[in-house]
């Protein structure tokens, strides 16, 4: 096991070690730019199917909570609501695997690919960090510092905004589901227990409800903090959770 | 008829309970009792020689829609458990004695059937100003409460109001009524929530008790699992219309003479565990949904401060304001968006203003 | 020493105080305390309701639209008619017409609890008060058929039938467990009937316990379920599709039939069993007319089973509306609910406060600030009340007046008022009732009236069930099956601000709530409730409620078994979580307290 400040120098990158890397480039024009291999293909893949799977829970559920417009006809060969249900529950599922599968790679994945699982709240040098980047969109600052993985503010914000607020909405999720599963089964057994926290389970939809919505604002401003980095901040991003390689363009 | 002088004992065995059992009930009784291997047997031959269980029936703030519900038993029909099941000595909704005569009763139960009497609680105790918002014989009725709940057999929790509150726990909830398992922690309760809950659920839970001697299987929250186990929408004839997306949207149109699903009127049946849908009412006539109103959550924990009976979503008073999720959600995404773009418009603005610069060093 | 009171009672609580608490066989809680004379005849009587929920206090701030389910929840055991009361005050301040069908229905959910309510009052909450359950054992199951066949063509009443019911009762008395009947006061000297009438009336106890769950099936169909059947502002619920597709998932022909059948067997066992039971038993108690209190002065009714749908006009409603005074029978005044200067309540008794409690305020503007203390002249603590002092604060009822008028409200009252208006449906069945048993009109301002009163308004209920029930079906013939008006379903659609009320006639007599809503939520909400009247303390000019009135000049038997007590007090059909009053969110600091 590394210790926080080895994982913290591994992941910022001091000019000269990007010079090292990269070598001479200082002073060209020349489009060859350091790269380094960052998002490794699990994490990748598990990125983009968390993004698919949280995009049609989002549609879906709320069209559980807002149904739409009641459909004419007989309701034997109607399922309009069991459809929405399903789609819900089976991206719910993925989104489970996808997570936990995630959390595996974890532990055999570079360094990076445990940044999400985790902040460094004993580490003073994390929280300057946390602040300069801060400081820096707030204008205040007038350079980034340069990153391998996530800069600590994204650390902290992918950590609560992705790994809490999914991990929130699995468990009442598979609590939920588990009213319909009932009491015998494995759901139940696993997650019951949010039901001691909030006995009537209309707590639990509001709370779960309100979590996409917390997700919703997450996604806004993940995506919006990728464009923007993309194209401020002095490496790429993107593209890197594509590639996986992260350029740096200075 | 006959059954009038039968004992415990004896309907037990006739049930085909056999004697092992019932001894076990006994020495179970006398644990939870906190008593030792002695009193199991002191219960033992209470029970086989005592003809009928006594209830003790409490009532502390409630409405007594509870023992309404009671006697609209249709199996059994209460009259039957009332004469030949149990030994109801003390209700004083139907008791002939009053003043110090009934208070009497209460006295000499304890005294003579010691860990042999059930206790049924409908309605519960207010604590604040000591408990003096609900007084009973002189003391407040969490007192008599827990004296009697002390030497009981069992404790049933009847209805809404004993199980978790019921309205008036309703927020500001300005007596403090709290719920019975409050304040009897050393000994396990039988839920049985509602408002008030159906009248066979409850002379089904005693009769459970009779009949197996031994307690119901609880859920995790207490409620007995045969009647509590799933909710009104999983037994709901209405289901398939939910399945389909055919709702009723406004109520007595098209949808809601067809009989369409009432989840959009904000029917609780989703969030509801009870019996209603398949027990129904009043000897199985009909029950809310199929009598076209959405279920109202009543055997729920707190389902009067979920916001009106009538929205799908869930009243959020935890942040100061009255919103549903929707709502919130919604302005705290539009607000997150607005500043992105703010954000992104200055971010714009001043890359530009710095390209500027750059491009005037340069010349 | 003694006191006049302005309503006409001498009160003189100088000799021995007698205290019944708890007052069983009520819906609530209930402490009675009276003085008894050396001849042990009642000279002071106390009533102090002591319960507190705080329903109106909850109800702030929440949907008008859900007031029905909370009110509702005030009482179990006339439940139904808070609710009814609550969307009638919601529609009446919104403007909202509701469909006539939606009329229909409610009026026959309203009739249903009155026969309901009715029958088990008298066979379960107040039979054992005229009916000596042990005596039972002593009768002769043959005389006991004679006599059962003699007054009534039910035909439940052979010999063999009473026979086998006392040798069940025999069993259970001997097994040495009484249950309910534990402690009771059999033997009283104060019962009068013969073993042979016990016997009926037990054997008709144990029958109307059977029975009395089947009329509740008609708050089933219509609301879902019983107790606290379920409403809706704008009409009801339960929509109609008689022949329809999905005819099944509402109000269809079987459903109706349903409803049909209940409303036939319903009167059948009020006409063959209750009534003659209720003129059996008065025959043998006809001496004992004590009781009367208020009913032979000021009554007050405020009607209701509206004939037209949305005109609670005195026209329109069939149960009468009007108030009597100080025993006039030749003019019945006019109500108006919203009149701030008629209802008003006081406080100088109860333990509330107001800033001036020789006022009293109208419902709209009603304040509840709690004030418990106890009069100077209280025995024990206040924590550990030993005797009340009538002098000072003794009740959490408040106490309305009419223009100043203590008055009785309930079955008799609306009996009274329905007489002096010379309604013959109200009318001919009392004389009719009076001439079987002998008695003069007078004989009416009894305990005994208050009951029988009851019984002939039960039969009266049972009619008009089956009338507003073939006026729907007739409705739906010519083809309107509208149950609701949405019109104004959405709170966007409401006015800012906006107040009204909602009357009923509960079966314990005149129910009126009061709303005001403002920015679509509820901004106050008053009940003023039967017992509330009925049970009310003294007011500051001294006038005495009607309960109190009802135990005045009634001689005991035996002081420490307090049976003509319960009696009288029984005969209102009390519901105490109805009548207490709410205290506001601070109320923290306040303690109530009953005692033995």
């Amino acid at each position: 096991m590394m210790d926080a400040a080895a994982r913290r120098a591994e992941s910022r990158i001091d000019d000269a070690d990007l010079a090292a890397l990269a070598g001479d480039v200082a002073g060209d024009h020349a489009v060859e730019r350091p790269t380094l291999y960052v998002y490794e293909a699990p994490v990748r893949i598990a990125h983009w199917v968390s993004a698919f799977a949280i995009f049609t829970l989002m549609v879906t559920g709320y069209l559980i909570g807002s149904p739409l417009p009641t459909v004419s006809g007989e309701a034997y060969d109607t399922f309009v609501m069991g459809y929405i249900r399903f789609t819900h529950f089976a991206a719910g599922q993925v989104l489970a695997v996808s997570f936990l599968a995630r959390i595996v790679w974890a532990f055999f994945g570079n360094a990076h690919s445990r940044q999400i699982f985790y902040i460094p709240v004993w580490s003073k040098q994390f929280w300057y960090e946390v602040f300069y980047e801060a400081a820096w969109y707030a204008f205040l600052v007038a350079k980034p510092k340069r990153y391998v993985g996530h800069n600590p503010l994204a650390q902290v914000g992918m950590f609560t905004g992705f790994t809490l607020f999914v991990a929130f909405m699995i468990i009442t999720g598979f609590a939920l589901y588990s009213e319909g599963t009932g009491i015998d089964s494995w759901q139940h057994k696993l997650f019951g227990w949010v039901f001691s926290i909030w006995p009537n389970s209309q707590d639990v939809h509001t709370w779960h409800h309100l979590g996409m919505w917390a997700l919703v604002t997450f996604v806004i401003v993940h995506v919006y903090a990728a464009i923007r980095e993309d194209i401020m901040s002095r490496q790429s991003m993107i593209s890197s959770i594509v590639s996986g390689e992260r350029q740096f363009r200075d | 008829m006959g059954a009038a002088t039968e004992t415990f004992y004896s309907v037990i065995r006739r049930q085909g309970i056999t004697r092992r059992s019932f001894h076990k009930f006994c020495s179970l009784t006398a644990t939870s009792l906190g008593l030792g291997p002695l009193a199991a047997s002191r219960i033992a031959n209470a029970l086989e020689t005592k003809p009928r269980i006594p209830v003790i029936w409490m009532h502390g703030l409630e409405c007594t829609c509870c023992s309404e519900s009671f006697i609209r038993s249709a199996h059994p029909l209460v009259k039957d458990a009332v004469l030949s099941m149990i030994s109801l000595d003390y209700d004083d909704t139907i008791m002939a004695a009053a003043g110090h005569q009934a208070e009497a009763i209460l006295e000499e139960t304890r005294a003579k059937y010691k860990g042999q009497y059930i206790l049924a609680v409908e309605g519960n105790p207010p604590l604040n100003e000591g408990g003096m918002f609900c007084i009973d014989g002189g003391k407040p009725f969490v007192e008599k409460l827990k004296l009697m709940a002390e030497d009981a057999m069992a404790i049933i929790a009847w209805g809404a109001c004993a199980s978790w509150g019921c309205v008036q726990a309703a927020k500001p909830n300005p007596t403090q009524a709290t719920p019975i398992d409050k304040v009897i922690t050393n000994k396990p309760i039988i839920k049985v929530p509602g408002c008030p809950p159906i009248a066979e659920v409850m002379t089904g839970v005693i009769t459970y008790i009779l009949t197996f001697g031994k307690l119901p299987e609880l859920d995790r929250q207490g409620r007995p699992k045969m009647f509590y186990s799933q909710r009104i929408h999983d037994k709901c004839y209405r289901r398939s219309h939910f399945d389909a997306g055919q709702f009723v949207e406004e109520w007595d149109d098209e949808s809601a003479r067809k009989g369409y699903c009432l989840y959009k009127m904000g029917c609780k049946g989703p969030t509801t565990y009870n019996a209603c849908s398949t027990v129904r009412w009043n000897g199985g006539v009909s029950f809310p949904i199929q009598s076209g109103h959405g279920c109202i959550g009543c055997s729920e924990d707190g389902f009067w401060d979920k916001g009106s009976f009538y929205d799908r979503l869930t009243t959020i008073k935890q942040f100061g304001i009255e919103k549903n999720a929707d709502q919130i959600g919604m302005v705290a995404a539009g607000a997150v968006g607005a500043a992105v773009v703010a954000h992104a418009a200055v971010t714009a603005v001043k890359r530009l203003a710095t390209k500027r610069e750059d491009a005037t060093q340069d010349t | 020493m003694g006191i006049q009171t302005p309503n006409g009672f001498k009160l003189d609580n100088s000799g021995k105080r007698i205290v019944v608490d708890p007052v069983t066989r009520i819906e609530g809680h209930l402490r009675v305390e009276v003085n008894v004379d050396s001849d042990n005849v009642i000279r002071n009587a106390v009533s102090t309701g002591t319960m507190w929920r705080g329903i109106e206090t909850i109800l702030k701030g929440r949907d008008p639209r859900d007031a029905w389910a909370f009110t509702e929840r005030i009482c179990g055991v006339c439940t139904g008619t808070h609710a009814l009361t609550s969307v009638r005050a919601v529609e009446n301040a919104l403007g909202i017409m509701i469909p006539d069908n939606a009329n229909s229905i409610r009026n026959i959910m309203q009739l249903c609890l009155q026969v309901h309510d009715h029958l088990v009052h008298f066979y379960h909450l107040h039979a054992l008060d005229w009916v000596d359950v042990v005596s039972a054992l002593k009768a002769d199951p043959k005389a006991t058929s004679a006599l059962a066949q003699s007054i009534s063509s039910w035909p439940l009443s052979s010999p063999g039938y009473f026979k086998d019911l006392q040798i069940r009762l025999r069993k259970f008395v001997e097994s040495g467990q009484l249950g309910p009947f534990k402690n009771g006061y059999w033997g009283h000297t104060a019962y009068k009937l013969p073993p042979e009438a016990n016997l009926m009336a037990v054997a008709h106890y144990l029958e109307a316990l059977d029975f009395q769950k089947e009329i509740v099936k008609i708050h089933t169909i219509y609301g879902g379920k019983n107790p606290h059947p379920n409403w809706l502002v704008g009409g009801v619920p339960c929509a109609i599709n008689v022949d329809g597709t999905g005819a099944v998932g509402a109000i269809n022909m079987e459903r109706l039939n349903l409803v049909s059948s209940i409303i036939d067997r319903s009167l059948e066992f009020v006409q063959q069993v209750y009534l003659p039971d209720v003129a059996a038993i008065g025959s043998f108690y006809k001496d004992w007319l004590y009781g009367g209190g208020l009913s032979g002065k000021s009554v007050m009714s405020y009607g209701d089973i509206p004939e037209n749908a949305n005109d609670y006009s005195d026209k329109s409603l069939k149960l009468p509306r009007g108030v009597i005074l100080n025993g006039n029978l030749n003019e019945v005044l006019p109500i108006d609910n919203g009149d701030p200067e008629q209802i008003q309540e006081f406080v100088v008794h109860s333990w509330y406060k107001y800033p001036d409690e020789t006022r009293g305020l109208h419902p709209w503007d009603g304040v509840t600030e709690p004030n418990y203390q106890l009069g100077p002249n209280a025995k024990g603590t206040k924590t550990d009340i030993k005797a009340v002092d009538e002098g000072g604060k003794y009740s959490w009822i408040k106490a309305p007046r009419w223009r100043g008028n203590a008055v009785e409200v309930g079955p008799l009252a609306r009996y009274i008022i329905g007489y002096a208006q010379n309604k013959p449906e109200f009318k001919e069945p009392t004389e009719k009732l009076l001439k079987t048993l002998g008695l003069p009109v007078t004989a009416l301002f009894s305990t005994l009236g208050r009951t029988a009163a009851r019984a002939l308004e039960c039969e009266w209920a049972a009619h008009e069930l089956r009338y507003f029930q073939d006026k729907l079906v007739a409705r739906i013939k010519a083809g309107d099956s509208s149950t609701a008006n949405v019109d104004k379903w959405k709170p966007e659609s409401w006015p800012k601000e906006a107040k009204g009320y909602g009357f009923t006639e509960a079966p314990r007599g005149a129910l009126g709530h009061w709303i005001k809503i403002k920015d679509t939520k509820i901004d106050n909400y008053q009940c003023v409730v039967p017992t509330t009247w009925n049970g009310s303390p003294r007011d500051p000019k001294g006038n005495i409620g009607a309960f109190e009135a009802s135990l005045m000049d009634t001689p005991m038997a035996d002081p420490e078994k307090p049976l003509e007590i319960l009696r009288t007090i029984h005969s209102f059909d009390p519901c105490l979580a109805c009548s207490t009053h709410v205290m506001s969110p601070d109320g923290q600091e306040m303690a109530a307290v009953k005692v033995r």
